[in-house]
């Protein structure tokens, strides 16, 4: 008995709960910058588990944070960056509004600024951390860094998210780091193994761009902040492990390569080597410049608890993905100019191919059209000269994604067991095509081969198998169409119409039968006729 | 001579003014200037004014004399830099020796190959420099101000001063506090912006050297970073964060893969005409609440025709009050006998619970097997209960919260139809934006809350008018 009345909403998780305006408030900061603040420090909104506990017995939807996590965020440097910033603004306007011009370029002079590295070691405590996290970060640099510089975000952000993907696909060429290609209809999508992680990216095709309306700019703009520094540590980490020089400096060997055309055309001399960096047709200064890498042979150490044969199946796998790594080795690309160049170059120079493109296509080309090593060429069009082996190529095989993980007695299409044996480095039964290509590109060189990329970019040419022509009916071929065209239509009619087409197939079908029955019954007259003359006859 | 004439008036001007006052005066007076209108002298008669008077006085004295005479001493001194009367012979006169002989054709000797055309240019000057030049001789005024200097006593007193503590070896106080300032570093470099695109990067995760300073200290003056809590490393869904898209949606994709992305796309979509269908059919009108005529009539006629049934209805409920209230009358008083009775009964029937609670307490030591298996099975169920619970739990980890406002709308599948497909990675035409998937995937791992775009509301209303120069041609 006795005691003070509890008053409700004092205790529990309605304490442990704030919303997003009296967070707001409590920081001082407008929303954008909230928003932003929360978005660079990784705090993000919580969903409490009974609403009405904590928004005062309303069950209105609000937006809740930790109430610790705003504390943590009140010690944040940067928030009194953002204050900084706000009067800068309001200054520059009454500036401009005055239009006292000194004053506006004292301002600009004086801009505030700030670094998010203290953010990056923060969240990121260990390099891995950062690895396992930089999917998204690749993924934002990627598609940022194919923006047209309208001003829909900074040409800067632009600019330095070019410089960081361009570092990044160096790096993996370098390392030859990647193990899935996969092209979609969105884009490609590109899966790499960094220091034992698997880290999968998105990359927008070229020049796709249409600006959809519906997405904040100002968010993603402010992820891309965040992600643009975290890539840039990590890149530099990674060239370090490679032994690779960090602001990335081409091989002086291939440097001397691009010397000798003119590169005036293509860019101005401050930004043609960077230009040719980005064209990742040429490779990379290492620091301590070795001639040829040591082939260092892993050390096997049997983990506990891992008996003999997962220990030989993981050898084997690791024999497997050498092959794979120097499939295209030694071998020597030319692109022609309606494929897409970057994404080819890369997937090649990936695999240890050499590549190299018309010098109208692209600057960094490293040979020509009439080098006469080169052993395949990547066309993309129609081929309408007499070469009847190419016609297949209308047909290809199709592109499966390569993301799909097979479980035991799963369905496994016969392309893709194909495209797994390749893998493997085994030629089933195509050796021959194989060689009759190279052949056939010995005797006329200039004809351009239907080459296609396929499914995992990597076994590229080796798809092309005279072999393994599969013949299509092109009747049959529209016939199918057809039949799915008109199931489509059926499946969007309207529930009315579906009803009223329902009715008409029943009562076609039921003439149909009718008449069935009818054809029956009259060969069954017509059989009994038949013996009845027959008996008479006897 | 007139010139004599004009000294003399030079020398006294007021003698002179009365004077003339007084020759004119006089008949038959004749002066030397034409300007002095003699027909008016010699015809008229003089017009008489007052004197007294400063307007007449302006009026009618005549100082032209005057004036001819100050113009002339002015021309004089613009044209020969003094006064003709002031100068020496020698000023005036030359003693004429004749043409001299071709300085000209000397001058042509000296320098014969400088050029005709440049000789000639050269030496004569524009005719426009020649218009602008000054040719007064009397020299411009001097302008004092540009000499006069503000508080140049009390300046030069303290440069003097200066002077003087320099030779004693005394350094002002100014001049020492800027000696002691520390030089600026312009080398410094300026704090560069977050996105430049030159902007260094280093090794971030490389061991850190041990701090020394006290963390005290640190922390107090806000030096220290405060520790992030573990808990916020942990992310907010378990999806990753590039999800794959179907085998289905390749450029050129296997028959069944894709079919099967275009039956989720198909049903998809088929849910969403659910909904839609579901929708339209709670807001349809009831086909019974439309007017009809019968109920238009049994509306227009309401009122007027009699009700006899709710006078009948009311009559018995009025009884049925009565007879309640009675009843609790009665009830209210029980007898002696009565209570005592109810007692025995309450008492009898509580022996007769306990003794059956008992030998069922009794019994159930026989039932011990029975009840085991109700236990383990009342545990199972509670087992099975908290599973469910949690594979619930671990599926809604990958749902997308409720975080505002608005729900997580997944967006549109992306898929080609099959005559969409184009088979070959030049025809290829992308579909769906990338920067939409990767805002919706933020937004379906629980990392930014899905919102509306904020609507624009213009405060001030907007008022049209037709321009003058748009109305003067329609």
């Amino acid at each position: 008995m006795g005691g003070l009345q509890k008053k409700k909403f004092e205790r529990g998780s309605a304490t442990n709960y704030i919303t997003r305006n009296r967070a707001r408030k409590k920081l001082m900061l407008s929303l954008p910058d909230f928003r932003r603040l929360c978005i660079l420090k990784g705090i993000y909104p919580h969903e409490p588990k009974h609403k009405k506990k904590v928004n005062k017995g309303s069950t209105a939807p609000r937006t809740f944070y930790l109430l610790k996590d705003i504390r943590f965020l009140l010690h944040e440097p940067i928030v009194s960056k953002f204050r900084e910033y706000k009067i800068f603004v309001r200054k520059l306007k009454r500036a401009y509004g005055k239009t006292e011009w000194s004053a506006v370029e004292r301002l600009k002079e004086n801009k505030p600024t700030y670094k998010l590295d203290h953010i990056v070691k923060e969240r990121y405590p260990t390099f891995i951390d950062a690895l396992r996290d930089i999917d998204d970060a690749l993924c934002m640099c990627f598609l940022f860094s194919t923006f047209a510089r309208t001003g829909k975000c900074h040409v800067q952000t632009i600019q330095l998210c070019r410089r960081l993907t361009v570092e990044w696909m160096n790096y993996v060429i370098a390392s030859r780091a990647l193990r899935k290609v996969f092209l979609s209809i969105k884009g490609i999508y590109y899966q790499a193994e960094v220091m034992g992680q698997l880290i999968t990216w998105l990359v927008p095709y070229q020049f796709s761009h249409d600006h959809p309306t519906d997405v904040d700019y100002r968010v993603m703009a402010t992820f891309t902040e965040l992600y643009t520094t975290l890539l840039g540590f990590v890149n530099f980490r990674l060239y370090q492990s490679l032994n690779l020089v960090y602001p990335p400096k081409l091989d002086s060997k291939a440097e001397l390569d691009l010397k000798e055309e003119n590169e005036d055309d293509y860019a101005m001399s401050s930004e043609s080597y960077y230009e040719k960096l980005s064209a990742l047709s040429s490779s990379l200064a290492r620091v301590v410049s070795t001639e040829e890498e040591e082939e260092a042979k892993l050390d096997q150490f049997p983990v506990e608890g891992e008996d003999m044969d997962k220990m030989e199946a993981r050898e084997k796998e690791q024999k497997q993905l050498e092959v794979q790594k120097k499939i295209f080795e030694g071998l020597k690309f030319f692109i022609n100019r309606e494929v897409p160049r970057e994404s080819l170059a890369f997937v090649i120079r990936c695999f240890g191919g050499q590549v190299s493109w018309d010098k109208s296509v692209c600057i960094g080309s490293t040979y020509d059209v009439t080098d006469e090593t080169i052993t395949h060429q990547v066309v993309d069009r129609p081929n309408v000269d007499k070469h009847p082996v190419y016609i297949f190529t209308l047909t290809l095989p199709p592109h499966l994604s390569p993301f799909v993980e097979e479980k035991e007695g799963d369905y496994v299409p016969p392309d893709k067991l194909k495209i797994m044996a390749l893998q493997r480095g085994e030629q089933p039964g195509t050796d021959q095509p194989y060689f009759i290509n190279e052949e056939e590109e010995a005797e006329e060189k200039n004809l351009k081969k239907m080459e296609k990329q396929k499914s995992q970019g990597k076994s590229l040419e080796v798809k092309v198998t005279p072999g393994k022509l599969k013949v299509e009916n092109p009747a049959r071929l529209e016939q199918e169409e057809q039949a799915e065209e008109k199931r489509l239509a059926i499946m969007m009619m309207k529930k009315k119409e579906k009803y009223l087409y329902d009715k008409i197939m029943f009562g076609k079908k039921r003439k149909v039968r009718e008449a069935n029955k009818l054809a029956a019954k009259r060969k069954a007259h017509d059989d009994a006729e038949k013996a009845k003359k027959k008996k008479a006859r006897k | 001579m007139l010139q004599d004439d004009k000294q003399l008036q030079a020398g006294n001007m007021a003698a002179r003014r009365r004077l003339k006052r007084v020759a004119s005066s006089q008949p038959g007076f004749l002066t030397l200037k034409s300007s002095l209108h003699p027909t008016d002298l010699a015809g008229n008669r003089r017009k008489r004014v007052n004197k007294n008077k400063k307007k007449n006085w302006n009026k009618y004295s005549d100082i032209n004399d005057v004036e001819e005479f100050l113009e002339d001493v002015r021309h004089q001194e613009r044209t020969t830099g003094g006064l003709l009367s002031e100068k020496t012979d020698d000023n005036l006169f030359y003693v004429d020796l004749g043409q001299p002989e071709k300085p000209e054709q000397k001058a042509e000797d000296a320098q014969p190959d400088d050029g005709k055309k440049r000789k000639g240019k050269s030496s004569r000057p524009l005719r426009i420099d020649l218009i602008l030049q000054r040719d007064s001789l009397v020299p411009p005024p001097k302008d004092i101000l540009a000499y006069q200097q503000p508080n140049a006593k009390k300046l030069r007193r303290i440069a003097q001063k200066a002077e003087q503590l320099a030779a004693k070896g005394v350094v002002p106080r100014r001049q020492k506090r800027l000696l002691n300032r520390r030089p600026v570093d312009r080398t410094a470099k300026k704090a560069e912006a977050n996105n430049n695109p030159d902007r260094e990067y280093y090794d971030i995760w490389e061991q850190q050297p041990k701090v020394t300073a006290d963390p005290w200290y640190l922390q107090q003056t806000g030096k220290k970073l405060v520790k992030r809590p573990e808990k916020l490393n942990e992310k907010p869904s378990v999806l990753p964060a590039v999800e794959v898209i179907a085998p289905g949606g390749s450029y050129n994709p296997d028959f069944f893969s894709h079919q099967a992305l275009l039956q989720e796309a198909h049903e998809v979509e088929v849910q969403k005409k659910k909904q839609e269908d579901k929708l339209e059919r709670q807001l349809a009108v009831n086909r019974e609440d439309k007017a009809t005529e019968e109920t238009n009539l049994r509306e227009q006629v309401e009122g007027l025709v009699e009700e006899e049934e709710n006078n009948e209805e009311a009559a018995p409920s009025m009884e049925d009050d009565e007879a309640a209230l009675a009843a609790i009358a009665v009830t209210q008083k029980k007898t002696e006998r009565q209570i005592k009775k109810e007692r025995a009964e309450k008492i009898k029937e509580q022996q007769r619970l306990a003794n059956r609670r008992q030998t069922e307490q009794q019994q159930q030591l026989f039932q011990l097997r029975s009840i085991k298996a109700s236990i383990k099975k009342q545990d199972q169920k509670t087992k099975d209960k908290q599973m469910q619970r949690r594979a619930k739990q671990e599926a809604q980890k990958a749902q997308p919260r409720r975080l505002g406002k608005l729900k997580f709308q997944a967006p549109d599948l992306d898929v080609q139809l099959s005559d969409e497909l184009a088979g070959s990675l030049r025809q290829l035409k992308p579909e769906g934006s990338i920067l939409k998937d990767r805002f919706k995937s933020l937004q379906k791992r629980n990392l930014i809350e899905p919102r509306e775009r904020a609507k624009f509301k213009r405060r001030l209303k907007v008022k049209y008018v037709e321009k003058r120069a748009f109305k003067e041609i329609t």
